[in-house]
């Protein structure tokens, strides 16, 4: 932890512009800006994925993002209401926004599930999630999200990204780039997604926008290779393998010699000796084989229908055991790619995702916890927005960007403990509204980094996560253990 | 929405604001910015020691170097100035046969005539035609493109790719280019056309740079007026960036607070893209497409069908009649071939991605806070106040377009194309930055999208005007003008190890460590598609051919992307990576890994990660194993792989270089270490010198000197 974080490339053309744009900003301007070049040019000017610490004390060192992409139903799982079974096919007073066809009738539908209290801190589940309702008291529920757009791909590309329009980095990649990673053998952000495919949107949730390379996310398989063209298809004997690294290391030296101010060639060089060491050591991390019997089964890797998941969730743990920042892990996209999207059936279809989740996310939970990881880690389960009070064709519900709930757990966010409120039926958040860029904002914060500092300079302004002179995003302290 | 954001001006903000200058005031202020000047032509400093002096940009440079007791390097070897000069031109290694041949070659115009030769390949439109398509924001697919599997392909939207690489080949002045693009429909009577020459043809299809932006309107759940105008803006703001060198988007929901840019100049800009892009009046992607035929010729065909339409309904009329006997099964039969050799003869024809004003020009008005549905006060199409003088407004007054349109786009084109004007001597700043950049890696203006306020200044500014002037007076053509710069002392310099200087000098990387002066060449990293051009070229694979439609790819369930085996006949998997399919956010994993840009408005400058997935890519992957093999093949066809021959053959053709005495020494040592490693695997003799051979041409594509431009 040397380094402070380079915080964005405030160029020459900045201080410049301050110097000429005459407002007396003065001395207090320059001396800011200036610090900030000297932590760069510290740097030598180069980013790279050596660990540092961020602008505040951190209280978390690494996240699990346990992505939950389709749009999981609030009312279905986490925020029981009264007043739906009530009303059940009364036409709803307000006309609420459609997406799809479906909705027209405007008619309420009660949630199939019921809903009791868990934990010493009476948190209320769904009948459908008892694993995750039996970790409750390590739980800190959000039920006041609000997304912006009730689109599956800009909902999710807001989540992960702040914006509803692709092409910025992602929460991941901005964490990589301003604290780098602690474990140099392995990539800072690593991506878990089902081997048979890819949820929506896909590499748009873990792109590196216009930060560079280096902080896009590595997808990491489950499946076959690990991590793409980690070994050749015709593995090669050893000897050879290795003489032909050395010959390779003779000629690249050499080449290096020849042009004595080239950084990146050092790197370049750097990189064939972290392959090699990938090659060696990600093996091993990678390697769940020698997990203990009773690790597996808290994962679920015992029954087909949890398999998939599960062993993504323990690979999640086993990377961030290992060092990496920040893990995302996806849901299996069988029978659908947005698992959680219950158009037709809110019952079977919440029960079906639920059958081959809800296990494996408790589960790392408590793997977490009894491994004494969860207090620098980050969980975050959720979805991209929320479903509506009213049915679609009957049993469904449509997308809904006005209200959502998410989970946290660890990293010094409260435990037990249930923040905001939703409307009677569940349509818009009420109390404690939460935006996207609130959460980004309040992650950062648990990570020690000032959402508000944390820039990067590209298409010639400085751009953020959180984008607060626009978004207002704020640290959601209430959430936060004090 | 891209202001400045940082936390200083957060937390200034309240303080300052009451302090910050008005519009007006930024305005005129901005008046003065040195790149919102009209060009004036500098007089080139006068020197004392010209010995190092080839040409006027190198008097520019050379004084700036001196008056820090600097030199430039020595003149680069020969064998590392041919590569550069044609992997600079035309984007692939040279063969040996053209490296000795330079190097031989003693006389005094030596590289002028290589650069006369390389500029007249028909390979330099495809590498010169890249950057543009760079900066234009190119992709073959519509929409935001957000899911591997799925590719919505725009129809023939490779026209434009082929018309840009023609236009380079060409040489085009950059006036007339900027002008087809933006306006090329205004420039040419095509509606009443009897059929489209080749001359309609290309100007209808130059407007295909207006047709970058992703436009998702094709899917009726987001044919709405959020996403229309995103399309409308994307276009305004990555033409803006592109030609200007300017951040229009801030200036959507407000002012400026840092550019001289008003919400209304916002506003009056997007006036004159809306008869095209009328969100009131829109036209999804598969209707906004036009026939690639006249419309008179297109009449006729229509006809044509609609008869054969008839006679087919009739014919399947009369079979539905039939019944089961043989007779009648035998008529059906008849009457089946009859409908077959009838619907033969229908015609169809393909489409266009291009540009036109879809109806008369609707009402402008400002977008409070940039969000379609607050529509506020009116306003009138127009240019950037800061930019524009009285000449300039009266373009809009009297367009006079060559075909029935507003005439807007073409009177922007002129604006933006009258170097006697600011807004003009921008557009040339900009493009001479950005060539500059192409050759030097980081431009005059070291940020090449923004010559604004908030920009880099300059670090020659002398010898950007000068430049500018130059390429103005050259009749804006990019081949005279390269050749300029590349018979510069500047660009022929050594790139390596500086020799210190003579006793007593300042050591150069002390004085000016980002070699911001230009005292040796900088290295450079191949883009992406370089590097697998250059692999196909030196393994003997490469397929040549220019111009036509994409080679496909597609998506693996590994999560690698590749050439698809499924794509048509003729579409080869080893052309030129300018002619795979392009699209915005999956790209090849081989061309990804090494930072191929992701489009999604465009890119005006590469960035070059070292990650450790090129490593990986470059030690593993199939595609480049499978090239190290043929190349070995390709040396072994010509010499023994057993003796050093083929290792200096190797050399020559993967480096341009034979080996030095230490690397020779060192390459036959591998080569007989690894034959015995593969001989203890149960190979003959034979086959494990062949063996070792390719270990050795896999490793030399694998070395940094491959991948960087020397």
């Amino acid at each position: 932890m040397s380094d402070s974080v380079a915080n964005g490339c405030l160029s020459m053309s900045r201080r410049d512009m301050l110097r000429a744009s005459g407002l007396g900003l003065g001395y207090l301007a320059l001396q800011f800006l200036q610090g900030q070049e000297q932590l760069r040019a510290a740097n030598g000017g180069r980013f790279d994925l050596r660990p540092r610490s961020g602008h505040l004390p951190a209280r978390a060192s690494s996240v699990i993002l346990l992505m939950q992409n389709g749009g999981p139903s609030q009312m279905d799982l986490f925020d029981p209401k009264p007043a739906l079974k009530r009303l059940d096919g009364r036409t709803y007073e307000e006309r609420v926004e459609m997406f799809q066809r479906g909705s027209e009738a405007n008619r309420l539908l009660q949630s199939p599930f019921n809903f009791r209290k868990h934990g010493q801190c009476g948190m209320d589940f769904s009948e459908v999630l008892p694993h995750l309702a039996s970790v409750a008291d390590d739980l800190c529920m959000v039920r006041s999200m609000a997304s912006e757009h009730n689109n599956h791909t800009e909902a999710l590309v807001l989540f992960n990204t702040g914006k509803i329009f692709p092409g910025r980095p992602a929460l991941g990649s901005w964490i990589s780039y301003a604290l780098g990673t602690e474990n140099q053998n392995l990539p800072a952000y690593i991506v878990l997604r089902d081997p048979d495919g890819y949820n929506t949107s896909g590499t748009l949730l873990w792109q590196n926008g216009w930060l560079p390379a280096i902080y896009r996310g590595t997808e990491v398989s489950t499946r076959g290779t690990p991590i793409l063209n980690l070994r050749r298809q015709d593995p090669l004997p050893t000897n050879v393998q290795t003489a032909n690294l050395d010959f390779l290391a003779r000629l690249n030296e050499e080449h290096r010699r020849r042009y004595p101010h080239e950084t990146s060639l050092d790197a370049r060089i750097q990189n064939y000796e972290l392959a090699a060491r990938m090659q060696l050591s990600a093996g091993s991390i990678l390697d769940l084989s020698q997990e203990t019997s009773a690790t597996r089964r808290l994962y679920g890797l015992n029954d087909a229908n949890t398999a998939g998941y599960g062993l993504r969730c323990l690979m999640a743990r086993s990377l961030i055991e290992h060092g990496v920042r920040f893990v995302q892990v996806f849901p299996p996209v069988q029978p659908q790619f947005q698992p959680w999207d219950a158009h037709t059936n809110v019952l079977t279809e919440n029960q079906a995702i639920c059958g081959k989740t809800d296990l494996p996310s408790a589960g790392l939970i408590k793997d977490l916890k009894s491994r004494g990881l969860l207090e620098n880690t980050i969980v975050i389960w959720s979805g991209e927005f929320g479903r509506l009070p009213v049915s679609q064709n009957g049993r469904g519900r449509d997308h809904n960007r006005n209200a959502f709930t998410l989970l946290l757990a660890g990293g010094g966010f409260k435990r037990g403990h249930v923040h905001g409120t939703t409307d009677d039926v569940g349509y818009r958040a009420a109390d404690g509204r939460v935006t996207v860029q609130d959460l980004h904002a309040t992650i950062l914060r648990q990570l020690g980094l000032d959402h508000n500092r944390l820039t990067f300079h590209t298409h010639g302004s400085d751009e953020s996560l959180t984008d607060a002179r626009v978004t207002r995003a704020r640290v959601v302290s209430e959430i936060l253990q004090s | 929405m891209k202001c400045v954001k940082n936390s200083l001006w957060l937390f200034l903000m309240p303080l300052i604001l009451p302090l910050l200058p008005s519009a007006a005031q930024v305005q005129d202020k901005a008046r003065s910015h040195w790149a919102f000047q009209k060009l004036a032509q500098p007089a080139a400093p006068l020197l004392n020691d010209s010995a190092r002096v080839r040409t006027p940009v190198d008097v520019f440079l050379l004084a700036r170097l001196q008056a820090k007791g600097l030199d430039f390097s020595p003149d680069a070897g020969r064998e590392a100035l041919v590569r550069r000069i044609y992997l600079d031109l035309i984007g692939l290694p040279p063969d040996p046969e053209e490296v000795r041949a330079f190097t031989r070659d003693k006389s005094a115009d030596a590289v002028e005539r290589l650069l006369d030769r390389l500029l007249a390949s028909p390979h330099f439109g495809e590498r010169w035609g890249r950057h543009w398509l760079d900066n234009a924001g190119y992709a073959d697919v519509t929409g935001t493109d957000n899911d591997a599997g799925i590719i919505r392909l725009s129809e023939n939207k490779w026209r434009y790719r082929d018309y840009v690489v023609h236009a380079f080949n060409d040489d085009r002045p950059f006036d007339r280019f900027l002008q087809e693009q933006i306006a090329g429909d205004e420039l040419i009577e095509w509606r009443s056309a009897k059929h489209f020459s080749n001359e309609i043809a290309q100007h209808l299809i130059a407007t295909g740079f207006l047709r970058m932006a992703a436009d998702d309107t094709q899917e009726n759940e987001l044919n709405t007026l959020d996403i229309r105008y995103r399309v409308l803006h994307q276009t305004i703001e990555t033409v803006s960036q592109n030609l200007l060198g300017l951040t229009m988007s801030c200036a959507k929901c407000h002012d400026h607070k840092v550019e001289p840019i008003s919400q209304p100049d916002y506003y009056r800009l997007q006036a004159l893209f809306q008869p095209a892009f009328n969100p009131e009046r829109w036209l999804q992607p598969s209707q906004r497409q036009i026939p690639d035929i006249a419309a008179a010729q297109k009449e006729i065909l229509d006809k044509h069908n609609a008869s054969a339409d008839q006679s087919i309904a009739e014919l399947k009329k009369q079979q539905a009649k039939l019944g089961k006997s043989a007779q009648d099964q035998k008529t059906a039969g008849e009457l089946g071939q009859k409908i077959a050799v009838l619907q033969a003869q229908r015609k169809s024809w393909g489409h266009w991605q291009t540009i036109y004003d879809v109806g008369p020009p609707p009402t402008t008005r400002v977008l409070r806070r940039g969000i379609p549905d607050q529509p506020r006060k009116e306003v009138l199409p127009g240019f950037l106040n800061v930019l524009t003088t009285p000449k300039g407004e009266q373009l809009l007054e009297r367009p006079q377009p060559k075909a029935p349109s507003s005439g807007r786009r073409l009177a922007l084109a002129r604006w933006l194309t009258d170097a006697d004007t600011p807004a003009g001597s921008l557009v040339l700043r900009v493009r001479v930055n950005r060539i500059w950049q192409q050759l030097f890696g980081t431009g005059i203006v070291s940020t090449s999208d923004n010559l604004g306020l908030s920009g880099a200044r300059p670090s020659h500014p002398e010898l950007l005007e000068w430049l500018s002037c130059e390429f103005r007076d050259r009749g804006q053509r990019l081949k005279p003008f390269l050749k300029l710069l590349m018979t510069s002392t500047v660009y022929r310099q050594a790139s390596g190890q500086h020799p210190g200087g003579k006793e007593g000098k300042v050591s150069p990387h002390k004085v000016d460590p980002d070699n911001r002066l230009l005292w040796r060449m900088p290295l450079r990293r191949l883009e992406s598609e370089i590097i697998r051009d250059s692999i196909l070229a030196v393994s003997g694979k490469l397929e040549r051919t220019i111009g036509g439609s994409p080679t496909p790819t597609e998506a693996k369930p590994d999560g690698t992307l590749v050439i698809s085996d499924k794509g048509p006949l003729g579409a080869g998997p080893w052309r030129r990576s300018l002619y795979l399919l392009a699209r915005r956010n999956y790209h090849p994993t081989l061309l990804g890994v090494f930072d191929q840009p992701n489009m999604t408005l465009n890119c005006t400058h590469r960035t070059a990660a070292p990650v450790v997935l090129q490593t990986l890519t470059m030690l593993n992957d199939a595609f480049v194993l499978e090239q190290a093999r043929y190349l070995a093949q390709r040396v072994a066809q010509q010499a023994d792989v057993a003796k050093p021959d083929a290792a200096i053959a190797a050399f020559q053709l993967v480096l341009c270089r034979g080996p030095r005495p230490a690397e020779l020494a060192a390459s036959i040592a591998f080569l007989r270490r690894q034959a015995d490693n593969f001989r203890e695997q149960k190979l003959l003799p034979a086959a494990a010198s062949h063996k070792a051979f390719e270990q050795l041409c896999h490793m030399l594509l694998n070395t940094s000197e491959f991948v960087y431009i020397p």
